[in-house]
């Protein structure tokens, strides 16, 4: 569970968030939506700990953010950049590994874990390749292998871990790489892990991609939170025309019943 | 058949060819000098403690064991503890950096050491009556509190409200390297012919001066780092990813650079200071190591440490017969060594990927 709570970020005297607040219940899909420079990577920095929010605060599991230990909540969250950087050649496998760095749990369950959360992004067939050989989205895709096998237990059965926490993904803008089959297999494993419990909080730019499996949307604008609710209420061309400077239509899909905006 | 799997061999299979390699070149190190010693003499040496009937049943003369137990067998164990600092150090330094070309010299500590050594050989000719602290001379206490002074600059200098920023860091280096350099070359303008020459040879690396004190301060040096750098590889592997990335992993980032800094400026520190400068093996081996067995560094840094001490142990033996009878300093003779070889590395991997 997490809460943003008047969460206010300034740095270097210039304000990139102000007064934010989101309340993400267990296992719900948050998609942070908006323009470039809105301040949707800036507020998951914020719930990822990377800044300190000078205002408000963000509260994980019942506590506060700064209250945390950093080697504790990496037990529960698990946060996807938008890009990497990784200069060095690990295969795709020792990659995933890598996820398995706060856990404790054993070189026998870690590879069962490593080969499980390949198969799930549908990267098996990379697991021995060298990682700074593949394409961005195949780089992209096992990156969100690694932060699964993070949460692993939390993504694979419901209630597992310590009943007191529930595990937390981050992601910032996991499907930009990705082709239109893997965008999909992307929704599915949203949909999938919170339906366990697993809560996610995504920044993504495909407006119909976040209506597919967000539970709330958050139209952020110049470091502010312009509307936070459910889907079908933020999807409106009143809204989008607000936040994003687009006309827009939307309609209903034919077969799912979904909102699609149609631009 | 294309092969998908992008190491050339694996850890075990390195570990091997590198425990094979390691007494033998060890060996090689103790026969070749001046004075060639047979293996079968050696080994009576080495084996038997009752001198006089060993020389006497398989012709190891008082000489020759003098030679093995005064001058080689020290120097071999330099060369073995040196080589294994070095490239270990350069491992870990190339993992904080994330940059698999960055070497020891980048956080100052070379440089820094070159300005002490080279005060000491000018100014210090009053000093060096003082006598012999732990087997180093004034010149390698020069080096040591150089190289501990260039690299406590630049961890300040890079240090921040923010952290530690090993971006800032390696500029740092960069320019302290430069001022050091200056430095350096102000203090061989005023040196004198014979001062000129120490400071050129010092800069070549220096194993000419082994003796049992350096290599008990070497071997304890490399215990201690031997004992606390194994509990990092796991954070070091996650800190590749980027740092932000290891922090979300659970890894103390900020705490973690410290140690490493602290780790690698005193293993080169204590290696320079007991064997001069040494370029090469702290940039290349691990490189080297990479290439065969991949990044992770639970592998990496005991390969590293391993091939840096018989690349060294091989290329001193070398030194001491290319042009014997007089030397070659063995800075020299790994670079020659080992450029070609990792040239021949880097053109394998392109025609592999």
């Amino acid at each position: 569970m997490l809460k943003i709570n008047s969460v206010g970020l300034t740095i270097s005297a210039v304000p990139l968030l102000n007064n934010i607040s989101i309340d993400c219940p267990r296992g719900s899909v948050t998609a942070l939506m908006g323009p470039n420079g809105a301040g949707k990577t800036s507020l998951l920095k914020v719930i990822a700990g990377e800044h300190k929010a000078s205002q408000g605060r963000v509260e994980i599991n019942g506590q506060s953010r700064e209250d945390w230990k950093q080697s504790e909540i990496a037990q529960f969250m698990a946060v996807l950049p938008q890009s990497s950087t990784l200069e060095f050649a690990f295969t795709a496998q020792e990659v995933v590994a890598l996820g398995r760095t706060p856990h404790a749990t054993g070189l026998v369950r870690d590879a069962e874990i490593i080969s499980a959360a390949l198969i799930k992004v549908d990267a098996s067939y990379l697991a021995q390749r060298s990682f700074v050989q593949l394409s961005g989205g195949e780089k992209q895709r096992v990156q969100l292998a690694r932060v699964l096998a993070q949460i692993w237990e939390y993504c694979e059965y419901e209630g597992q871990g310590n009943s007191n926490t529930d595990a937390i993904l981050l992601l910032d803008e996991p499907s930009a790489a990705f082709d239109l089959a893997h965008q999909l297999m992307l929704i599915d494993i949203v949909q999938q892990i919170s339906a366990r419990g697993v809560t996610v909080v995504m920044v993504m730019h495909d407006l119909n991609l976040a209506a597919k499996c967000a539970d709330q949307m958050v139209f952020m604008n110049c470091g502010e939170s312009t509307a936070v609710g459910p889907v079908e209420a933020l999807l409106t061309p009143k809204l989008i025309k607000k936040v994003f400077s687009v006309d827009a239509e939307v309609i209903t899909h034919p077969l799912q019943g979904t909102p699609m905006v149609v631009v | 058949m294309k092969r998908l799997n992008t190491r050339l061999i694996t850890p075990q299979l390195c570990a091997v060819i590198l425990l094979i390699m390691l007494p033998l070149v060890s060996v090689l190190g103790l026969m070749t000098g001046p004075v060639f010693i047979s293996l079968s003499d050696i080994l009576s040496i080495m084996l038997g403690d009752d001198g006089a009937t060993v020389g006497a049943a398989n012709g190891a003369n008082s000489q020759e064991k003098l030679i093995i137990e005064i001058i080689r067998l020290p120097r071999v164990m330099l060369s073995l503890i040196v080589g294994a600092l070095l490239a270990a150090c350069g491992a870990l330094l190339q993992g904080l950096f994330r940059n698999p070309l960055a070497d020891p010299a980048l956080i100052g500590v070379s440089a820094g050491a070159s300005v002490g050594a080279s005060s000491v050989i000018v100014f210090g000719s009053m000093l060096t009556s003082g006598g012999v602290m732990l087997g180093l001379s004034a010149i390698s206490l020069g080096a040591f509190g150089g190289a501990i002074i260039a690299s406590l600059i630049i961890y300040r200098l890079a240090t921040g409200p923010q952290g530690t920023s090993v971006a800032t860091m390696l500029l740092a280096g960069i320019a302290i390297s430069a001022l050091s350099g200056a430095a350096t070359n102000t203090l061989s303008y005023l040196a004198d012919n014979d001062m000129l020459r120490r400071i050129s040879l010092w800069q070549m690396g220096n194993l000419q001066g082994a003796s049992w004190e350096r290599v008990g301060l070497g071997a304890l040096t490399a215990g201690c780092l031997a004992v606390l750098i194994p509990r990092e590889t796991g954070a070091l592997n996650a800190m590749l990813l980027g740092e932000s990335e290891a922090r979300h992993l659970g890894v103390n980032v900020e705490w973690l650079k410290r140690r490493l800094i602290i780790y690698s400026a005193l293993g080169v520190a204590i290696s320079v200071a007991i064997a001069g400068v040494i370029a090469f093996v702290g940039l290349m081996v691990p490189h080297l190591i990479r290439l065969l067995v991949g990044p992770d560094h639970r592998s990496l840094l005991p390969l590293s440490a391993l091939a840096g001490a018989i690349l060294l142990v091989a290329a001193d033996a070398l030194a001491r017969v290319v042009i014997a009878p007089a030397e070659l300093p063995v800075g020299i003779v790994t670079a020659l060594l080992g450029a070609p070889f990792f040239l021949w590395l880097l053109v394998l991997q392109r025609g592999r990927s």
